[in-house]
């Protein structure tokens, strides 16, 4: 198969995506009173309504509304004030009732979009001349259309024992937890206005970090609490039609959905340019063997048989209504990432990355709270590089740690004002997220403040000059980066302690003289 | 002195519980030794709960005993449709598909009744998910008409209004989704009241048409039936019923209130549409002059689009009914055919051997119905014809304060007389508008026919949520209509079942 780049230079591939998101952090379930957790030991949060007993009956839940409304205004939509619930028919153990509540034709939020902003290198997916104009470096910004954002309830989850791979056909036993059954879901559909693997990756990291600021979900693609589907189809370059698309099941990363989508896209291309057809199906991606299988193929529309809920009345939400899920909303990450960059000077990747996480967003504010604008750029420096590896490596999430916004707010301190190196900052964090110290304490304690008075590293320098007449020789030659070395000679008799930056400093300015 | 149980209204049991002339428990055994006696032949109930029954009656002794405050309907033997969960008997709907069906909780509607003080007697029969006019599709046995026992009480609660009618119970509940009170009130010559829908909660009653389906009750006397109501609606809005309102009235306070100076609409179509008897026209044109010899002004009003209100039914009842009972598979619960090699075959041969033939029809009609390029044409227009029909009544109204017509074309007919489906569905042609257009309605006994010497009713229909004032022309007709017949308080026990088993010492 030919690769993605090269594949997307003579074809458009166009992408929609379609994202399941369960409104995790609700107390109860969409249309009754059970807990809305997934923790408890199969089928105990169940009642007569969510397994669909004979004569139950379903009440809403008006938090999972605000929570829907919230998420529509952040993503821009029309909130659609009149709107209903449809049942939506089919036969399968995972639905009690054999139909899923959810909406009809008018969601509760309709035609919105995100403005996806496309930098570094998946930039370079998206050939140029394709409809964006790129900046020199190669980034760019290209709308994204919402079509809209509707409320329904999860299916219930299966597990499918003996057979092959967990799949039904085989199984001798399927085995159902009610628990999941009747979990707030919200489902929004894009209009395939994605032309590239990375742009789709970017809007699901984007909406992630919506939902999470917005607090509706814990938005765990892990879990399966944020799901998502990809429909793409390709068309040569300059053809407007359509052409006949695959569905994309099993993402659950970002990186399964980049990769699965450019699997795809390449897939296509190689049985179109063999003069081979699409056909309309729903594959399955395998992140272990990197390829997409078939799951079924659909022949036929499915006929759902939707028609109005009757035992759920109409919405007509009010104004005051929405103005009050409005002022729900805290600062989204966008406006939320430019005031970082802004106030802090932060680097925008920084910013975004500490601005697009809640919780993360909370310690940083927490940390600079007093800080100057080069103090605040190393906390975030910290934060990004350090703090992110160590709960990465812990694999937990930031506010599970001990760690405090006061003790980063320190180490930044020491590297800020050059009493430590950057070296030294990595050695003195991993000894403060083991001991609980505060930063300070720990350099001193070691003697590892480092020494930025001239006075003192001038000599150091000389005799280093002196010693490495080789390397002086060379520098003078055109060498210029023999200067490292010479560094690195004046570290070692410092003992570590002696401000690298200075030392380059001062042998700069000696040798130049 | 001697007291007969099947003599007594509801209203006089619970005084005389209250006043200690008899106890709840000797009132509950009454009720059980009339249902001994007369069920073999009427065969009314399912399942009788004679345990339920005596723990009940004995928690009403103690209370009284303690000095504490009992409800309306203290020591007042009740008998549910058996579509109505009450933990401690099964709900079967009829069907093979729930026939070991144990209920898992109690429905509101029943709760209330026993949250008055009243007796569980058992479960009655119907027909099977409520599907049908005559009780025939009950998948386990008849119920008999106890006025002739050849004919059928009809249906859907068949079972309900028989028990009233036979003397074993003085009040029962039922379900209405389009005629399924009112109609077998009428064929067994007992009220039935189907009140506005939202009025009574239809959490834990198997739904049949979630927008047409309404619990109301049975009794031989108009009190008997407001007393129920009192129960019904008393607790307010139901919070597990997002279709239910509150109700805030007291059905038995404007009862006797005359009707003089009131309006009575006459729609003179209706009273010369096909299948409608003579001796049922002349009964309630009789009803009519009683009505207006109490000083009612008789109105003539006009309903343009009442026609297509069974067209517009058997749309909008199966495809609800399609989607209700979806979740009947043999997955969770119900019947389960063995040895199925795969889930579809599972789920499809539990469904074909679980339900009864009508149900199949109705679900497969809905099916149809609902299916993408049909829904358009059948769904959506019948939705309209319902905003019209709707429209109809409120302008009547305007003109009207209640309006009078049969309840049923004629008296009750024999078992196996009507096979053909939609001759069956006819049965319904004055009580299905009702519920299309969500308003109240009440059957009101008028004596025997003419011809047939079996009960006719008439139907009295009113605004939505103006039940109270339903239930006070009811008592007007029932008053007038007292003086006629000779029927003393309210309407007779059948004369075959009258006095057999039942003595309260």
């Amino acid at each position: 198969m030919r690769e993605l780049p090269d594949v997307l230079k003579d074809w458009e591939a166009v992408i929609g995506l379609e994202v399941h998101c369960e409104l995790t952090t609700l107390e109860t379930k969409m249309f009754c009173g059970c807990p809305n957790t997934h923790d408890a030991e199969p089928n105990a949060n169940v009642c007569p309504v969510c397994l669909g007993m004979p004569g139950a009956l379903p009440v809403p839940n008006k938090a999972a509304i605000e929570s829907i409304v919230r998420a529509g205004l952040a993503c821009n939509c029309e909130i659609q004030k009149h709107s209903m619930f449809y049942r939506k028919h089919y036969f399968y153990p995972d639905m009690a009732k054999n139909f899923q509540t959810t909406q009809g034709p008018v969601a509760f939020c309709m035609y919105g979009h995100l403005d996806l902003d496309v930098a570094g290198e998946g930039a370079a997916e998206r050939p140029d001349g394709t409809g964006v104009d790129k900046a020199a470096d190669g980034s760019y910004t290209t709308p994204v259309r919402i079509l809209r954002i509707h409320m329904e309830e999860d299916a219930a989850k299966m597990n499918h024992l003996g057979g092959e791979e967990g799949r039904i056909t085989s199984a001798t036993e399927s085995l159902i937890d009610y628990n999941r059954c009747g979990t707030p879901l919200t489902e929004l559909v894009t209009e395939p206005d994605l032309r590239t693997p990375e742009e789709a990756r970017l809007f699901m990291e984007k909406l992630r970090r919506i939902y999470l600021t917005l607090g509706i979900s814990d938005c765990s693609m892990e879990h399966g609490s944020m799901r998502c589907d990809g429909n793409v189809s390709l068309r040569r370059r300059g053809e407007t039609r359509l052409g006949t698309k695959t569905e994309l099941k099993n993402i659950n990363s970002f990186k399964s959905l980049h990769d699965g989508l450019a699997y795809e896209i390449c897939r296509q291309a190689e049985v179109l340019e063999e003069g081979g057809v699409i056909y309309q199906e729903t594959r399955h991606w395998e992140p272990s063997r990197r390829r997409t299988v078939v799951m079924r193929v659909k022949e036929t529309a499915d006929d759902y048989r939707l028609f109005p809920d009757p035992d759920l009345a109409p919405y007509d939400l009010t104004d005051e209504f929405i103005a009050h899920c409005a002022a729900e909303i805290p600062e989204l990450p966008d406006a939320k990432r430019d005031r970082y960059m802004a106030d802090f000077g932060l680097k925008r990747a920084d910013a975004e990355q500490i601005a697009g996480d809640p919780d993360c967003a909370a310690f940083f504010e927490e940390a600079v709270a007093g800080e100057t604008t080069k103090g605040a750029a190393t906390v975030a420096n910290v934060i990004v590089n350090d703090l992110t590896g160590y709960l990465n490596a812990a694999g937990i999430a930031i506010s599970e740690t001990s760690i405090t916004p006061a003790q980063v707010k320190s180490l930044a301190d020491l590297l800020a004002s050059d009493a430590i190196s950057s070296n030294q900052g990595r050695e003195v964090f991993g000894l403060m997220a083991e001991s609980g110290d505060d930063p300070a304490a720990i350099v001193d304690a070691r003697g590892m403040r480092q020494v930025s008075d001239t006075g003192a590293l001038e000599p150091i320098v000389d005799a280093v000059l002196a010693r490495c007449g080789e390397q002086v020789e060379q520098y003078r030659g055109g060498n210029k980066r023999v200067v490292g070395f010479l560094v690195g000679q004046c570290m070692k008799d410092s003992k570590g302690k002696g401000n690298p930056k200075l030392f380059n400093q001062l042998l700069t300015a000696k040798l130049e003289a | 002195m001697a007291t007969e149980l099947d003599q007594l209204s509801a209203s006089a049991i619970a005084a005389g519980v209250v006043a200690g002339d008899f106890t709840a428990t000797e009132v509950a055994r009454a009720s059980l030794a009339a249902i001994e006696a007369r069920d073999g032949e009427v065969a009314a109930f399912l399942q009788v709960s004679p345990e339920l029954a005596l723990a009940a009656a004995k928690a009403t002794d103690d209370a009284i005993a303690a000095g504490e405050k009992v409800g309306p309907l203290a020591g007042v033997p009740v008998a549910f449709k058996d579509n109505m969960h009450l933990v401690g008997t099964r709900t079967t709907c009829a069907s093979r598909m729930l026939a070991d069906y144990d209920s898992t909780y109690t429905a509101t509607c029943v709760s209330r009744l026993l949250d008055a003080g009243a007796t569980p007697m058992g479960k009655t029969n119907m027909d099977e998910f409520a599907f049908g006019s005559s009780t025939e599709t009950s998948h386990f046995h008849r119920t008999y008409n106890p006025w002739d026992t050849e004919r059928v009480p009809g249906g859907s609660s068949g079972g309900s209004a028989a028990s009233v009618a036979a003397g074993e119970v003085p009040v029962s509940l039922g379900s209405d989704t389009g005629g399924s009170i009112r109609q077998p009130a009428a064929l067994c010559g007992v009220v039935g009241m189907k009140p506005t829908y939202g009025a009574v909660s239809r959490y834990g009653v198997v739904a049949f048409g979630s927008s047409l389906d309404q619990v109301g009750p049975f009794g031989r006397t108009v009190g008997d039936v407001a007393l129920a109501m009192n129960a019904l609606v008393a607790g307010g809005r139901d919070p597990r019923d997002c279709t239910s309102q509150d109700c805030p009235v007291d059905f038995l306070e404007h009862l006797d209130d005359p009707v003089e100076g009131r309006r009575v609409g006459i729609i003179p179509e209706l009273m010369e549409a096909k299948g409608l008897t003579d001796e049922v026209k002349s009964a309630v044109e009789g009803a009519a002059r009683t009505l207006e010899s109490q000083g009612a002004e008789l109105v003539e009003v006009d309903l343009p689009h009442m026609g297509d209100s069974i067209a517009a039914y058997y749309v909008i009842g199966p495809c609800e009914a399609f989607s209700n009972l979806a979740r009947f598979d043999g997955v969770r619960y119900g019947y389960q055919e063995p040895g199925c090699a795969t889930l579809a075959e599972q789920s499809s041969r539990s469904r074909a051997a679980g339900f009864g033939p009508e149900a199949k029809r109705r679900q497969m009609l809905g099916a149809y119905l609902l299916s993408s390029g049909v829904y358009e044409k059948y769904y959506y227009r019948a939705q309209q014809a319902r905003t019209l029909i709707t429209q109809d009544y409120a302008a009547a109204y305007e003109r009207v304060d209640v309006i009078l017509m049969p309840a049923s074309p004629r008296s009750a007919f024999k078992f196996g007389e009507i096979s053909d489906p939609t001759e069956m569905y006819l049965s319904d042609m004055y009580t299905i508008s009702i519920n299309i257009a969500g308003n109240g309605g009440i059957s009101v006994p008028l004596g025997l026919g003419a011809d047939t010497h079996l009960p006719v009713s008439a139907q009295l229909v009113g605004p939505a949520f103006k039940d109270r004032s339903l239930l006070t022309f009811a008592r007007a007709l029932e008053r007038g209509t007292d003086a006629g017949a000779g029927m003393g308080d309210g309407a007779p026990v059948a004369p075959d079942f009258v006095g057999r088993g039942g003595d309260l010492a």
